[in-house]
């Protein structure tokens, strides 16, 4: 019963009873940044499969070799890195160990969630039906969010308004000799704020203007697809 | 006939002939026994649909159906296509889909962000609601077969060209071999159901389009890992697997699928299968690998989807929802809709018809009823699936049950889903929320110490 395909990547097959068929596979493309480690394992005869003791705490580039005699190599076992951290707990984030003062520590969830996160997205991992994954970011309550990301920033636009209000408000005044209460009653003035306020929020680096160039393209490009086949009856 | 303004654009009622802008081809006169005028007195009107799929088969029913001697051209009936293989409830009743094509009734999804963070898709389904996995060949050789018997006259053949005529009021010519001979056909109307590398594309000239590439493995499971899979589908998100769209794997009738396809980096495809069958490890090892197809995908509708009296469906046509990627029940519609806009323009086959016809009675038809659902789609692809933050706000997402219930709804019928305006105000702030929380995730991801990740992992034997 050969394993077939046209590609040069065969699964392996493991094997948690030895009473089932093993066959012989060889697997080839090994990325190199890919984790995986293939041993070959002899399998014994009363099934009890492989024994590969794993030191929990051993850094992830080890490779173990425990055949002995002659026996016909017969199934692989995967050693697989997998994320493991004491406050991850059968898919979430165990809040009970996040305690500062009595309560919890958002901040600290959320440098946890980062972490993990992008632990997985250098190494993917497979899902797990045994703990399934059920933390998302809903968990953490709004303001935590709000403390630590909205208000940092909501101070540093408004400082920025605030200096820019206080310049042009003073500019105007030794300009034109009106002052802040009557400024506020003309149209043009109105628009120069309303142009201010907008620009701080939306434009805070310089590649922001770039950005929101390819948005608007971004998000008219589909309808102009569509719309093509129309434009022949326009010429 | 009332004149139906498109808000677009407004398009008078007017019979013009169409310009003679034909490319110059080898001159073929073939004594065509209509006239401009638009009756034809002593014979049906011809219709030729190249290729035998949904949308070819719709059409030429439809044809058919309406009067019109139609040809139907498939070049292999008995092929296989590589295709995910799902069909909406609408499409069971629309096209009168016996349920005993049906392999397998998917009534359970599942959504996996590149965290791992699993949503459970299908709460909401009411018992009569399912997603019908189907083979390709049974679906198409069924519809292929209901066509010929409204009086479609089927061709074995392989069409390698199309002479469109220099005189607007001559036939076109399908060029075509069977059994190794080179045959031709001359017929009035054409209608290209042939796919994502139309010829009927080409020979028109209607410009290109930018392909996605779909890459899937047939596996053979072992029969307890197969049971996971017994009415469940997934899908899989995450760079790791499709940088622009997503990954599945798919139950078919005896086997899975296991696929991914992506539309920028089309060179990294098996990458990013690897990427998959890495996720998916765990419940399809012992599997055995029993095809390995691949296939372009369209993304957006060709430049010119009707010219003379050629009109396009189908993938021949562009017609593939973004996001979901969705083309089997748009090909048979649109396939169906230009059938059947041909035969009330010819009024049953007695009147020539023209390009205005076309864009008026299908394609004008079809941009109304479809765009505004291509367009939504396009704006979710472009919102959810930009980054690893956006996927993970999509996964949360999904876990709410209003999403889920409007998602199957407009899914599965075809049709805006009424919801009630609170819930959808929930649901946009919702939206909202997670995405301001998965962006910021993100932006304390790139900026994170990569040092400090080193000590986090452990080795985990998988037996």
């Amino acid at each position: 019963m050969a394993f077939m395909s046209s590609t040069p990547t065969n699964l392996p097959s493991f094997s948690s009873s030895s009473k089932t068929h093993f066959p012989i596979n060889t697997f080839l493309s090994l990325k190199p940044q890919s984790r995986l480690l293939f041993v070959p394992v002899r399998a014994t005869e009363n099934g009890s499969g492989a024994a590969i003791v794993v030191d929990e705490k051993k850094d992830f580039e080890t490779k173990e070799d425990p055949i002995g005699n002659g026996a016909p190599v017969a199934g692989v076992v995967e050693e697989v890195v997998v994320f493991e951290d004491p406050k991850w707990v059968s898919g979430t984030w165990d809040l009970k160990q996040f305690q500062k003062d009595g309560a919890t520590d958002w901040d600290a969830v959320i440098d946890a969630e980062v972490k993990r996160r992008k632990w997985l997205e250098d190494n993917p991992e497979s899902s797990n039906n045994d703990f399934p994954v059920v933390f998302d970011t809903s968990i953490i309550p709004w303001w935590a969010w709000m403390k630590r990301f909205h208000l940092p920033e909501a101070e540093r636009l408004n400082g920025r308004a605030a200096m820019v209000g206080f310049f042009m408000a003073y500019f105007v005044d030794s300009l034109t000799g009106i002052g802040l209460v009557d400024q506020m009653g003309n149209f043009f003035c109105k628009t120069l704020l309303f142009v201010a306020v907008a620009g701080v929020l939306f434009i805070r680096k310089n590649e922001d203007i770039d950005t929101l160039k390819k948005l608007i393209d971004e998000t008219t490009f589909y309808d102009k697809q569509w719309q093509a086949t129309w434009q022949d009856e326009k010429k | 006939m009332a004149a139906i303004t498109h808000p677009l654009h407004s398009l008078t009622l007017t019979f013009k002939t169409p310009n003679p802008r034909f490319t110059p081809l080898p001159k073929l006169t073939i004594s065509a026994t209509s006239t401009s005028n638009r009756h034809i007195s002593d014979r049906k009107l011809t219709a030729a649909v190249i290729g035998g799929g949904p949308a070819g088969s719709s059409a030429a029913e439809a044809l058919a159906s309406g009067g019109i001697e139609t040809y139907l051209f498939e070049r292999s009936p008995s092929g296989a296509k590589p295709c995910g293989g799902a069909i909406p409830l609408c499409m069971l009743e629309e096209f009168s889909i016996p349920p005993d094509l049906i392999d397998r009734k998917v009534t359970h999804m599942k959504i996996i962000s590149p965290s791992n963070l699993t949503v459970d898709f299908g709460k909401t389904l009411k018992p009569h609601e399912y997603i019908s996995m189907l083979r390709r060949e049974v679906l198409d050789s069924y519809l292929r077969s209901r066509a010929e018997s409204k009086g479609v006259m089927l061709v074995k053949a392989l069409v390698t060209n199309l002479d469109v005529p220099f005189q607007p009021n001559q036939p076109y010519i399908v060029n075509y071999t069977v059994n190794n001979r080179m045959e031709y056909l001359p017929v009035d109307v054409v209608v290209g159901a042939d796919g994502a590398n139309s010829r009927v594309a080409k020979a028109i000239g209607a410009g290109d389009y930018a392909c996605a590439i779909a890459f899937q493995e047939r596996i053979k499971l072992p029969d307890d890992k197969m049971e996971y899979y017994e009415n469940l589908a997934e899908m899989y998100v995450g760079n790791d697997v499709s940088p622009d769209l997503y990954a599945w794997v798919f139950p078919k009738c005896d086997h899975v699928a296991v696929g991914t396809w992506t539309m920028c980096s089309k060179q990294y495809i098996k990458q990013y299968q690897h990427g998959v069958r890495s996720r998916v490890y765990p419940k399809i090892a012992g599997g055995k690998v029993i095809k390995v197809e691949a296939h372009p995908i369209p993304e957006h509708p060709r430049p010119v989807r009707v010219r003379g009296r050629v009109a396009l469906v189908g993938d021949a046509a562009g017609y593939v929802a973004k996001c979901t990627g969705e083309g089997i029940y748009f090909a048979a519609k649109s396939g169906r809709m230009c059938g059947e806009a041909i035969v009330k323009a010819s009024e049953g086959g007695h009147r020539m018809i023209d390009e205005s016809d076309l864009k008026r009675e299908y394609l004008k038809q079809w941009d109304l009823q479809y765009k505004t659902t291509f367009r939504f789609l396009d704006l979710l692809q472009h919102v959810f699936y930009g980054s690893n933050a956006a996927r993970e706000a999509l996964v949360e997402l999904c876990g709410d049950e209003y999403v889920q219930r409007m998602t199957f709804e407009s899914y599965l019928y075809k049709k805006l889903a009424k919801g009630n305006s609170w819930e959808d105000f929930k649901m946009v702030s919702n939206t909202i929320g997670s995405l301001i929380r998965c962006k910021l995730v993100g932006k304390q991801m790139e900026a994170f110490d990569p040092n400090v990740l080193a000590k986090v992992a452990r080795l985990h034997k998988i037996s």
